[in-house]
């Protein structure tokens, strides 16, 4: 039987959130710093493949690999931990705190953005030829890519902004969802399985995902796209990381959580 | 301790000669099978002969058990020779080695080798020095029963060496003999001896212990002192190569040569305690015996054998579900359903008793070890007796399923208790606490450690009584080889009370439940853990010297300063700068020492920090103030 119970899968998932809390600070930056860098590769392949296809589709059924492969090193994503952790301390875990989330948020932050930022540095040495020559075509679509996303927000205002955050939000709900599918199986097939379905949605959709985006756009500053670091953070970034907290507390822990998690059998346990 | 007259046994050849008949003359390999797993097997041979004055005072013994036994005990090999001044010593040398083989086997499970063995023979011992109060012995030692004692406990893949005397022990290489053990002799002058330690001269026996792990192919020698004249690898590996497997004949040839040799020398040690004076007939041979041990297969490591045997032929349970029968037992309703196991209310059909079923989590179906902790479980409940420990369901019908049945306890969890009283007096948690110590002695007195020890693993009925349960992670040492050292197997759920040296690799021990212990304590008066989430973060001995405890007088003012200096030298990293045991614990948070109850002067800025800075900052603009004044007025 491959399959668990609700019940099993989501007091799997309240464990998970309480063994992030408890992590050590070395352990956490690493864990998070390999699945930064190892999102960004999965994340110029798909463009790669994209360009190279002249096919979006084909980049987003492949993308998911990097996701699976991250999941099973056993890496973290800020995506993953913003909804796991808050878990443990809804179910009041000894020890976990608001705080304690924090700092775990925090770090995951840091691990992921130089992660990314070491995988976008090398990727565009390998688009330029170590920057002595104009970049190659997927270089300059990876160049232009972040244009859209910040400026064409930006363009829209109010309206562009919430647009963004629902993007964010969306698009940690398919992640988070993602995250879940993978603990309801026992086997590395079911786990690949579970994960696909919804990577790949998030990235056809082309919904903001804070680490990817990591990548996208100071890989896209350093191959000549047309806005700003200060584009980047307020008109990307920050709202997407927001996004995705919401999307991945809301629709998908505080959801199972409440739904399926009963609080323990106080009264009559043996 | 009382030993019965020599009686034939069906596992054990016991050999000897005073008149005896010698049993056991064919060489034999014992393969020992059990039902999993590569089997312990060894070859044993072993001789006596009786030296010139024509009574054997030696005795020796072999036990090769099979099954369960082979698993839980091992083989066991002994020898003694009685001191040749003392015309009953005969009797004390197969008291020693019939005494020893029985009861070793009869010790509990759970015990070390170690402690079983070297107990056994400690009641050899005063049984014999019991003894020879009665007679005339009790003045003159040299002439009661008195012996020397050597042994060899071949369990997993460990070897024990028990040795009081001077009887040898050798590793037998392939140019030299290894002496594994030291003659307790003491020189007196003269190039005169006299043995220096033996069983039944004093009530205690300081014996020798050594535990080293076993190779295939290793070959150990037993001899006693009249066997070991002459002997030398060269002569060792020209009998074992002129007998092949037959080890009973080449131990048999080696007896001889060994008497021969003594003749020829004319050299004979006297074997008395007090005496020196008893300078032997020129070209006598003592009594000789020999026994070898050829060690042809182990186990295959880090198997929790016993369990694994148990567990054969169980399947895996089904999902339960309410109204479902299962084994006999109506499931009433579904009790918890975790990530490592499912726990059912049931009701026995033919008694009619509520009991408890925990079935294996799909997650964990694969999971050998973790399925070990079901058999482990009952086990322990099963052999541990004590009213705070959760007792296993008796279950007189044969079992098709892995499961645990439990007796089930009306009540509520410490973690729904903490909550259900926030502020709790001392009294009340010392109440709590003082049970869960006394489940926890009836554990560490068998040698086992709990090692799971967290709110929602101590249950408290209506009466207040409170008992510990889950006892699937407890680490017995009966039951590993015992080069290990505890540790859990598979940490999950709460690591937050766990002891710091599980994290640094130390391993446990009885100190690290006491560890878990103190923090349940800070945590029901508290409110708070005392270390926070930093304990499960430790990955090194320089991480948890840097442990900080959050003091709890920041959130218990109220209790007296002695409360908190008691439990930080529970909570102390370290695990030897912590009380011994569990009962000290409780006894110091019920009639504190003098060094807990010094009043330590608290420093303001760790009693108050914030009047602390208050008053920094005040100062400090009262200083500026001035001088700036200074400045104005002076112009």
């Amino acid at each position: 039987m491959a399959y668990l119970a609700p019940t099993e899968f989501v007091t799997k998932m309240v464990d998970a959130g309480e063994s992030k809390l408890v992590m050590s600070t070395r352990d956490t930056l690493i864990r998070s710093y390999m699945a930064g860098a190892i999102l960004s590769l999965a994340a110029a392949f798909a463009v790669t493949v994209t360009v190279n296809t002249g096919n979006a589709l084909v980049g987003a059924m492949l993308f998911p690999v990097g996701f699976i492969m991250l999941y099973l090193l056993g890496f973290d994503l800020l995506t993953g931990v913003f909804t796991l952790a808050p878990l443990a301390v809804l179910d009041r875990r000894p020890g976990a705190t608001w705080k304690a989330v924090m700092r775990n948020w925090g770090l995951v932050f840091c691990g992921n953005f130089a992660g990314a930022l070491t995988v976008s540095i090398f990727m565009a040495i390998i688009f330029t030829f170590g920057f002595s020559e104009a970049p190659n075509a997927i270089g300059q679509r990876l160049g232009h890519i972040g244009e859209g996303r910040t400026l064409g927000y930006s363009a829209h205002g109010a309206a562009g902004m919430l647009t963004l955050f629902i993007r964010a939000v969306m698009c940690n709900w398919m992640v988070s969802t993602g995250v879940v599918a993978a603990m309801m199986s026992t086997s590395v097939s079911g786990k690949a399985i579970g994960m696909w379905m919804p990577i790949m949605v998030f990235f056809y959709m082309g919904f903001e995902h804070s680490i990817v985006n990591m990548f996208l756009f100071p890989t896209g500053l350093m191959l000549g796209g047309n806005f700003t670091l200060m584009d980047y953070f307020i008109w990307n970034e920050i709202p997407t990381v927001l996004g995705n907290l919401v999307g991945g507390l809301t629709f998908v822990g505080a959801t199972l959580y409440t739904t399926h998690y009963k609080p323990r059998a106080q009264r009559s346990v043996a | 301790m009382t030993h019965p007259a020599p009686t034939p046994q069906e596992r054990a050849e016991t050999g000897a000669g005073a008149g005896q008949v010698h049993r056991g003359s064919a060489p034999r390999s014992h393969p020992g099978r059990t039902a999993a797993g590569r089997p312990l097997r060894v070859t044993v041979g072993q001789d006596s002969q009786a030296g010139d004055t024509g009574h054997n005072q030696d005795f020796h013994g072999v036990v090769v058990p099979t099954g369960t036994m082979l698993r839980s005990k091992g083989v066991a090999i002994a020898l003694a020779d009685g001191i040749s001044s003392s015309p009953v010593s005969h009797i004390a040398s197969a008291t020693a080695v019939r005494g020893f083989l029985e009861d070793y086997y009869a010790t509990s499970e759970a015990w070390s080798v170690r402690r079983a063995a070297t107990r056994v023979v400690a009641a050899a011992n005063g049984w014999l020095h019991a003894q020879n109060q009665h007679g005339d012995a009790r003045f003159d030692k040299d002439r009661g029963q008195v012996c020397t004692f050597s042994a060899v406990i071949l369990k997993d893949r460990s070897l024990h060496l028990l040795h009081v005397g001077d009887s040898r022990i050798y590793r037998v290489h392939a140019q030299a003999l290894e002496q594994l053990t030291d003659d307790h002799r003491v020189h007196v002058g003269g190039g005169a001896t006299l043995l220096g330690r033996a069983l039944g001269v004093s009530t205690v026996v300081e014996i020798d212990y050594r535990c080293w792990p076993a190779e295939v192919g290793d070959l150990y020698l037993l001899a006693t002192d009249g066997a070991c004249v002459g002997l030398d690898a060269a002569r060792v590996h020209a009998a074992l190569a002129a007998h092949g497997d037959d080890l009973d004949a080449a131990a048999r040839l080696l007896v001889r040569q060994a008497q021969a040799s003594a003749r020829a020398a004319g050299t004979r040690r006297p074997e008395t305690v007090h005496e020196t004076a008893h300078e032997t007939a020129q070209g006598a041979a003592d009594d000789a015996t020999l026994q070898l041990l050829r060690v042809d297969g182990l186990p295959d490591p880090g198997s929790h054998g016993s369990l694994q045997d148990q567990r054969q032929g169980l399947a895996l349970p089904p999902a339960l579900s309410p109204r479902m029968s299962f084994e006999g037992f109506t499931i009433q309703r579904t009790l918890h359903v975790g990530p490592r196991s499912h726990v059912h209310l049931a009701v026995d059909e033919a008694s009619g008793q509520p009991v408890v079923i925990k079935t294996p989590a799909t997650d964990q179906r694969e999971h050998d070890a973790h399925l070990d902790s079901f058999v482990l479980e009952e086990w322990v409940a099963r052999r541990v007796d004590s009213p705070h420990l959760v007792k296993a369901f008796t279950l007189d019908r044969p079992r098709h399923h892995l499961y645990v049945a439990l007796e089930y306890l009306e009540g509520q969890s410490l973690a729904q208790w903490m909550i259900d009283r926030p502020r709790p007096s001392l009294d009340e948690v010392r109440g709590i606490l003082t049970q869960i110590a006394q489940g926890l002695q009836a554990l560490h007195q068998r040698e086992m450690l709990h090692q799971d020890l967290r709110p929602e693993n101590v249950m408290i009925d209506r009466h207040g009584t409170v008992t510990l349960i889950d006892l699937g992670s407890t680490w017995v040492t009966g039951l590993h080889d015992e080069a290990r050292s505890p540790g859990p197997d598979t940490p999950a759920g709460s690591l937050q009370y766990t002891a710091p040296e599980y994290f640094t690799g130390e391993g446990g021990s009885t100190r690290s439940d006491l560890f878990s212990v103190a923090v349940l304590a800070y945590q029901m008066l508290a409110g708070q853990l005392p270390y926070g989430l930093q304990i499960p973060r430790i990955r090194s001995r320089a991480d948890a010297q840097r442990l900080q405890i959050d003091p709890l007088r920041n959130h218990r003012p109220d209790l007296p300063a002695w409360v908190e200096a008691v439990l930080r030298k529970a909570l102390h990293p370290q695990p030897l700068r912590r009380q011994e045991a569990v009962s000290e614990l409780i006894f110091d948070l019920q009639a504190p020492g003098a060094a807990f109850l010094q009043p330590r002067r608290v420093p303001l800025v760790e009693r108050n920090p914030v009047r602390f800075w208050q008053t920094c900052t005040a100062l400090l603009a009262l200083a500026l103030v001035a001088m700036t004044a200074w400045h104005v007025l002076d112009g």
